[in-house]
């Protein structure tokens, strides 16, 4: 009896314990196993300073969390922190839903962030996403081709559709890109920028009839002739199985991440920058510069969530030095450290892949230094916080049943826009986005 | 005085049964049609009544009508295949032949695979590049070049194949059942009229089963046309969506992708209003059927 009323006493302290400790949820897409383990280490060693808080890490796959995050949003259960596309962060942030991250912003040093990634789901003064790494889309091609055939960089829409022809004639696609709904969204918004157009004008209207969308949808219907047979079928890993497997010759949505598939993937004597090289992307006819898409999803703060001040010791935490090299050093290429110190650091610099692809560093920090990078959709930095809308639009898949009118059904561009242009206009008009 | 007594301990003890059957079936059916008059936020607190105003949008949404037709091009395919293959494996299977118990087991065996499982192996078996299907009809000399399986062209076949390799069990399980019930007497008596096997099938066989597969029809027909997770996982990760968006993969989207919370309720009522005609049909020949 006294036994049993002791072992009552100690679990009923236990959960005294349990009920005094504070819970940091944490929803993260990194998915890669050393990401994932990069991310627990962290938790671990903040748990070890921190006693009483709890870090529980998870992994989510991109098409599982944006459900999952308006799901808990709906039930009032919010995690503390998650990583989010750009316009899930600015449609959140217009609805009241996120905390701002200014101590986390101050306590990096807000002259150590690079300019560019504070633009993402900044209102005023205030940075309610902190992006947890930058990286931007890559035009990757075979080098050893291009040199055999002495093709140069393409400059316009023109020279890569050339590019794509000559190499296709060595017996393999000329081009692969991904047929998802995500990707041919990001195609879309990077592919209307480099042709000097819009998605939607200022009164939110689309402008998918737009000269420079039909001649945008004119150059995919061209250059996916040059695409592997059922290329809309194709996933983003499909597509660097494409190039790495010698199938295709270009790829026109590539990531730095990419650089590791190579490494994995690719015969030895192939897996490397000089086999495997990137070209910056062409420009539209109607366009004067390249224009790619930044992968840089950032940290949000969740209004609802229980313990905000502990979240944000966290990532305080997460940004320090020893932390953040670990994260960044899980995918060398395609993590660009948000701070300027990290980047001139010499043991970031050291890193082993960074040394094996310098190239493919050297062509994002190019568009991240002239702001040709844009976040999915996103064609103004403007339209971070005035078009909140984004994010249904990519989810209805409006634009890319679009594209495939054009590439797949042989529809003339003029007609496939008209549609398109219809179906935005009626899923804005009810929303009262249309002004 | 023990009638009412006992006609009230009656209603006392459907009482937990009706309870249960109105917070769990009638609530979500009421609230769903209720919610189909609003112009609703799938998730924040964001709606205003517009009456029918959901509905008259769907009829001159032409994705719907796209999604329906791309629906019953699925059902429709998908019923018929695994009627023939269900009815074509469930007499071998009545046939007595070494090992039989274990052909059985192996046959059933796709439909207890769950349904993530079955599409992601299919997915990889139909992988244009390195799926086993297109090297095997390669090695065949069927095909000169790979087929894209997964490509706008030949999605909806796959989908087809998937979903027929998975459900035809079905189909097995309840023409064996009935087959093992036809009295051997009857094809004793057609042999001695000397009706060959075919004949034997269309006029002994087909008729004996023919209440079981008006049965399976109706309800392989409700649930093919209300599938949902085999489209929708042959989607993920690549695949050419536009041409498998059948109704419940459209009517998730508008709620899920577009936050259409209402215009979602009102397609998902319009597909309850379907299967409610398909159900009254299924019960009237059922009750037919009992009376026969």
């Amino acid at each position: 009896m006294l036994r049993a009323l002791a072992v009552l006493a100690l679990l009923s302290l236990g959960l005294h314990a349990n009920a005094q400790q504070k819970v940091i949820r944490v929803w993260h897409t990194e998915t890669q196993p050393n990401s994932q383990e990069a991310m627990r280490n962290i938790a671990k060693r903040f748990e070890a300073k921190n006693p009483g808080v709890k870090v529980e890490v998870e992994a989510l796959a991109w098409g599982d969390l944006e459900p999952r995050i308006m799901s808990s949003l709906a039930a009032g259960s919010p995690p503390e922190l998650s990583h989010g596309q750009p316009i899930t962060c600015a449609a959140l942030q217009s609805k009241g839903l996120l905390l701002p991250l200014d101590e986390v912003v101050s306590a990096i040093g807000e002259a150590n962030i690079w300019d560019q990634v504070k633009r993402v789901c900044r209102v005023g003064k205030s940075q309610y996403g902190l992006v947890h790494a930058a990286g931007t889309s890559l035009l990757i091609y075979r080098k050893d081709l291009a040199q055999k055939l002495g093709l140069k960089p393409p400059r316009t829409w023109a020279d890569l559709i050339a590019n794509a022809k000559a190499f296709s004639a060595q017996g393999m696609a000329g081009i692969t890109i991904p047929g998802d709904n995500l990707f041919v969204n990001i195609l879309l918004g990077e592919l209307i920028k480099a042709n000097g157009g819009v998605l939607f004008d200022k009164q939110n209207r689309p402008q998918m009839t737009s000269k420079q969308m039909i001649e945008t949808l004119e150059f995919i219907r061209e250059l996916t002739r040059y695409a592997p047979k059922g290329w809309e079928g194709h996933g983003y890993l499909e597509t660097f199985t494409n190039l790495y497997g010698q199938k295709a010759a270009m790829m026109y949505q590539g990531y730095g991440r990419g650089a590791s598939l190579i490494e994995k993937g690719a015969p030895k004597e192939m897996a490397n920058a000089d086999t495997f090289d990137v070209w910056v992307k062409p420009h539209g006819p109607s366009g004067k510069e390249p224009a790619a898409q930044v992968d840089e999803e950032p940290w949000m703060l969740f209004k609802g969530a229980k313990n905000p001040k502990e979240a944000i010791a966290f990532l305080k935490f997460f940004y320090q030095k020893e932390n953040y090299l670990e994260y960044i050093q899980t995918v060398p290429i395609h993590f660009f450290p948000i701070t300027k110190s990290l980047r001139a650091d010499r043991d970031y610099q050291a890193t082993p892949m960074i040394q094996r692809w310098k190239s493919w560093i050297e062509v994002q920090e190019h568009y991240l230094n002239k702001d040709q990078g844009k976040p999915t959709l996103v064609v103004d930095w403007e339209d971070m916080n005035s078009k909140p809308y984004l994010m249904e639009v990519l989810g209805s898949g409006i634009m890319r049943d679009m594209v495939m009118e054009v590439a797949l059904e042989g529809k003339p561009a003029r007609e496939a826009a008209a549609r398109a242009q219809g179906r935005l206009e009626a899923m804005l008009k009810p929303k009262g986005y249309l002004k | 005085m023990r009638r009412r007594a006992s006609g009230g301990t009656g209603a006392a003890l459907v009482l937990p049964a009706l309870l249960l059957l109105a917070v769990l079936t009638l609530y979500p059916v009421a609230y769903g049609i209720w919610i189909s008059l609003f112009s609703k936020h799938s998730f924040f607190p964001e709606q205003s009544f517009v009456g029918l105003a959901n509905y008259l949008a769907i009829a001159a949404d032409e994705e719907f009508w796209r999604s329906l037709r791309l629906g019953l091009v699925y059902s429709l395919s998908t019923i018929a295949l695994q009627l023939v293959l269900g009815v074509a494996a469930a007499l071998i299977l009545h046939q007595s032949f070494p090992g039989r118990g274990l052909v059985r087991a192996l046959t059933i065996f796709p439909y207890v695979v769950p349904t993530v499982i079955a599409v992601v192996i299919w997915k990889w078996l139909l992988n244009a590049q390195f799926g086993l299907v297109n090297h095997a009809l390669e090695a065949a000399g069927l095909i000169g070049e790979p087929v894209s399986w997964m490509g706008h062209e030949w999605i909806m076949v796959s989908l087809i194949l998937v979903s027929v390799w998975q459900f035809f069990p079905f189909v097995v399980l309840a023409v064996l059942a009935r087959l093992q019930t036809i009295a051997p007497e009857l094809y004793e008596a057609a042999k001695v009229d000397g009706a060959n096997a075919l004949r034997r099938f269309i006029h002994v066989t087909l008729p004996q089963l023919a209440s079981v597969l008006f049965v399976v029809v109706l309800l392989r027909s409700i649930w093919m046309f209300t599938k949902f997770d085999t489209p929708w996982l042959m989607i993920q990760g690549g695949g050419a969506e536009t041409y498998i968006r059948t109704l419940p993969v459209y009517t998730y989207q508008r709620t899920f992708a577009w936050y259409e919370a209402g215009r979602g309720s009102a397609m998902a009522v319009i597909m309850f209003l379907m299967l409610v005609a398909a159900a009254a049909v299924y019960f009237r020949l059922w009750r037919r059927e009992e009376k026969l």
